[in-house]
């Protein structure tokens, strides 16, 4: 199930449409706010908007941020419907997504999608046709690409997330991804996921990376901050928060705060890379 | 089949499967208190927070589950707090004043409501809301009130019908003095009747309140996040205990957060069986009162 | 008075708005004729299409296999408390059932993905333990309850006279059960599996954790699968325009009918019970 109600307060997205005029701010922005702010959307995000919040709440305790997941599509949606005021998306959003809804999108890191397999797997590298054939379901066995005799079970995410989206254009060029995939909800969710099962192979934000899974060097390319930030490895994307319409209000200070320093420092140590 | 020999297979059948019920229930049972009882501490609940400035929602607690169990607790008394005159009522009239052939319509009525699955309740709470929202008022989302409302519907038939058991219940002698002496049928009611199947009726609010308090598919869909704080109001977000369970066990970012989770569960089940004891003690009552009248 | 039977009208009405909506809101799926693609389409969204055959078979065959596994254990049990050892351990069990009811759905979805995944996954070698077994069994304990509480109030309800007959005749317990007592009450375990199905059929928790949610046409126990609860918890945050958000209310609308049918079912057998 979509953890839609997840907002993620990391809502500072670079404004890609307004001009950057170096609005680094901090808290003081929110020392008379009051009321709700609703985030929904990418998962990818969430870390770091739950970091802010903490900090933005404990500095105003009048202001309720609610953060909620659901994945990319569930964030752009919801926000263009008016049911939340943060809408996150790991991918950018379409041009027929900005003209229905009027979206103002605001990018404030930089991220990649890898595959990941368990830490207890042999395999740790893949070629682009190895990967593309075992989503596509055509290689089975881990013994195919030099592992043990065991299925292959393969994790994946529904259609609302981003970070599925990016994976299926960029890693596996729009292939098919076979029925017997099972399903998660989340970032958080496929690195559990991965992480418990020894014979799974699943994709995931770089960001989310630690040692419970490992990620898979693709075509010789190790996915890791510095690979992405270089662009040796292709599968990156941009973290995006959008809203309906130019950003103001609790929205405007929120993402201004994720672009300002604290909110950048936030996007670096959840494993992000800042824009600023 | 010798009776003997059909005996002593009857006897090792039952014991057998009453051994694999019980070795099931305490594997659940024993994993849960092995993996829970050492995140069981004031940590657990405030986080870092003193107790007493987390309560008096002095401080807001982001480490500990405290947000979820006050969210589980306004949900319960909100949505206690519809079902129950309702249910009552309906409960009322079903034993008192419905005409034979209404009776039996409404109670399959009833019966209907009780086994509709509750991610179909979530689903028309969902629908309603969205309905709410484009017709009506571009403010409504799913919030606290939906979703206590949506438990509302979960919860009235345990109501309808445990009020209607313990009217139907209680000793001719009791519905007829009243009467008697010169009571309306609704002084009868309210009374006499009524009080004098309380425990009954408290038992199975008690039951109800247990339901409300571990239903996760409704609040699912309908307004419970992952992330929120104290409700600030009823048209606001609000976490609840079973959905951190859920939310945690699918995707926790380190040992920690699942040791928590763990403790959450266990922390749901003491409230549940505590409930269910409550509920129990409440019959009981019942029953010796019963006896000393008598 | 009218406020009571203004209370109970409520509550008609909002079981009756309850499929309404359900109905009202598949409406425009229902209008433009996808109803029959919708039931037997294979769930594929990339290709437009947005079949829910896999969930209902995935559901039909969850949901049965947590009552093939269910049903013999709660017989026993039943069997057990009413009539094997009626004294001291037939009341202990008795109340460990009755505190089984309380427990929640969650929980025994969460002991599950911790405790049973990785154990599927090794015994039998073959998936990652999520699978439709998985579920199966976590949902045999969830319904287990209902079921033994049933069976042991049909039972109790066969008349003093009868079993005081076979007593007095020189029967043994099992003969009690067997040839008076079962013969009785046979509708009313009749009664307590039907709604032990629906409750099996409805439960969205224990499937959503551990089943695999994959939405491939199951062929094996040890296949991964989605259940029409499951497919509904996870579709929600879909675009609310789209055909596959609409499915949902067709799912939802199923779900209300297949139980609303198993209540009918079981009120139809209890009526022979009685009589």
């Amino acid at each position: 199930m979509k953890n839609r109600w997840i907002l993620v307060l990391v809502a500072m997205a670079v404004a890609l449409f307004s001009a950057q005029t170096g609005m680094a701010q901090g808290l003081e922005a929110f020392s008379n706010a009051k009321g709700v702010l609703r985030i929904s959307g990418g998962t990818a995000h969430i870390p770091v908007m739950k970091a802010a919040a903490r900090r933005v709440m404990a500095a105003n305790s009048n202001l309720q941020i609610t953060i909620a997941g659901g994945g990319s599509g569930a964030g752009i949606k919801q926000v263009g419907e008016g049911l939340v005021d943060i809408g996150n998306s790991g991918r950018k959003p379409s041009e027929d997504e900005v003209e229905k809804y009027g979206l103002a999108m605001y990018k404030w890191a930089i991220d990649g999608v890898t595959a990941i397999v368990n830490p207890g797997n042999g395999v740790k590298a893949l070629s682009s046709d190895q990967l593309k054939a075992i989503y596509a379901g055509t290689i089975t066995s881990w013994q195919t690409v030099g592992g043990e005799d065991r299925s292959i079970n393969i994790y994946t995410r529904d259609k609302a997330s981003g970070t599925r989206a990016v994976f299926w254009k960029k890693a596996l060029a729009k292939g098919q991804i076979s029925g017997k995939a099972q399903f998660v909800s989340s970032n958080g969710a496929m690195k559990s996921a991965v992480a418990n099962d020894p014979y799974a192979i699943g994709y995931m934000s770089v960001g989310y990376i630690d040692d419970s899974v490992t990620p898979v060097t693709l075509d010789g390319v190790t996915p890791s901050l510095a690979t992405v930030k270089s662009g040796a490895f292709k599968v990156a994307r941009g973290l995006y928060s959008n809203t309906k319409g130019p950003y103001k209000g609790l929205a405007k200070a929120f993402i201004d705060y994720l672009l300002g320093p604290e909110g950048q420092a936030i996007a670096a140590e959840k494993g992000f890379i800042p824009v600023n | 089949m010798k009776a003997g020999v059909q005996d002593r297979i009857l006897a090792m059948f039952s014991w057998g499967c009453a051994l694999v019920l019980v070795s099931g229930l305490a594997a659940v049972l024993g994993f849960l208190l092995v993996r829970g009882a050492p995140a069981l501490s004031r940590e657990l609940i405030f986080g870092s927070v003193a107790p007493l400035d987390a309560l008096l929602l002095k401080r807001q607690v982001f480490y500990g589950i405290f947000p979820a169990v006050a969210g589980t607790v306004c949900l319960v008394v909100f949505s206690i707090g519809t079902a129950l005159p309702v249910g009552l009522c309906a409960g009322i009239w079903l034993a008192e004043y419905a005409p034979r052939l209404l009776k039996q319509i409404f109670s399959l009525v009833v019966d209907i409501l009780a086994g509709i699955p509750s991610i179909v309740v979530g689903l028309f709470g969902f629908s309603i809301t969205i309905f709410l929202h484009h017709f009506l008022n571009n403010r409504v989302f799913p919030c606290l009130l939906i979703s206590a409302l949506a438990l509302a519907f979960l919860v009235l038939p345990y109501i309808i019908k445990t009020t209607q058991t313990a009217m139907d219940s209680l000793p001719l002698a009791l519905r007829l003095t009243a009467p008697s002496l010169g009571a309306s049928r609704l002084e009868n009611i309210v009374h006499v009747l009524v009080p004098a199947a309380l425990p009954d009726l408290a038992s199975g609010v008690i039951l109800a309140i247990g339901r409300c308090a571990e239903d996760t598919a409704v609040i699912m869909l309908t307004g419970v996040v992952a992330t929120a704080g104290i409700p600030k109001s009823i048209f606001s977000s609000y976490e609840a205990l079973p959905f951190y369970i859920y939310y945690t066990a699918s995707e926790y970012a380190d040992a920690s957060e699942l040791v928590k989770a763990y403790g959450a569960a266990l922390v749901l089940l003491l409230i549940c069986a505590g409930l269910f004891g409550l509920a129990h003690l409440a019959r009981v009552w019942v029953a010796h009162r019963a006896r000393v009248r008598t | 008075m009218v406020v009571f039977s203004g209370a109970a009208l409520l509550c008609a009405l909002a079981t009756l708005s309850v499929l309404g909506f359900m109905i009202w809101l598949s409406l425009p799926v229902l209008k433009s004729g996808m109803l029959w693609q919708i039931l037997t389409d294979p769930w594929s969204p990339d290709q437009g299409r947005f079949g829910i055959a896999a969930m209902v078979v995935g559901t039909l065959y969850i949901a049965g296999l947590s009552l093939v596994i269910s049903f013999p254990v709660s017989l026993g049990c039943s069997f057990f408390i009413q009539v094997s050892s009626p004294g001291l351990w037939g009341r202990l069990l008795k109340k460990l059932v009755q505190l089984m009811t309380a427990i929640p759905t969650v929980i025994y979805g969460f002991v599950g993905i911790f405790l049973l995944v990785p154990k599927v996954r090794d015994i039998f070698s073959y998936g990652s333990g999520m699978a439709i077994v998985t579920a199966a069994i976590m949902l045999a304990m969830l319904i287990a309850p209902t079921m033994i509480l049933f069976f042991t109030q049909s039972y109790a309800r066969v008349p003093r006279a009868y079993t005081d007959a076979v007593d007095a005749l020189g029967g043994t317990a099992s003969q009690r059960l067997f040839y008076v007592i079962l013969p009785q009450a046979w509708p009313g375990i009749l009664t307590g599996v039907v709604l032990a199905f629906g409750r099996a059929m409805g439960d969205t928790l224990i499937a959503l954790m551990l089943s695999g949610n994959s939405v491939m046409m199951p062929s094996s126990l040890l296949d991964s699968a989605r259940t029409l609860t499951a497919h509904i918890a996870m579709i929600i945050a879909a675009d609310f325009d789209s055909v596959e958000f609409k499915t949902i209310f067709i799912c939802g609308g199923i779900l209300y009918l297949m139980t609303g049918l198993g209540v009918f079912a079981a009120r139809l057998s209890q009526q022979r019970d009685r009589s």
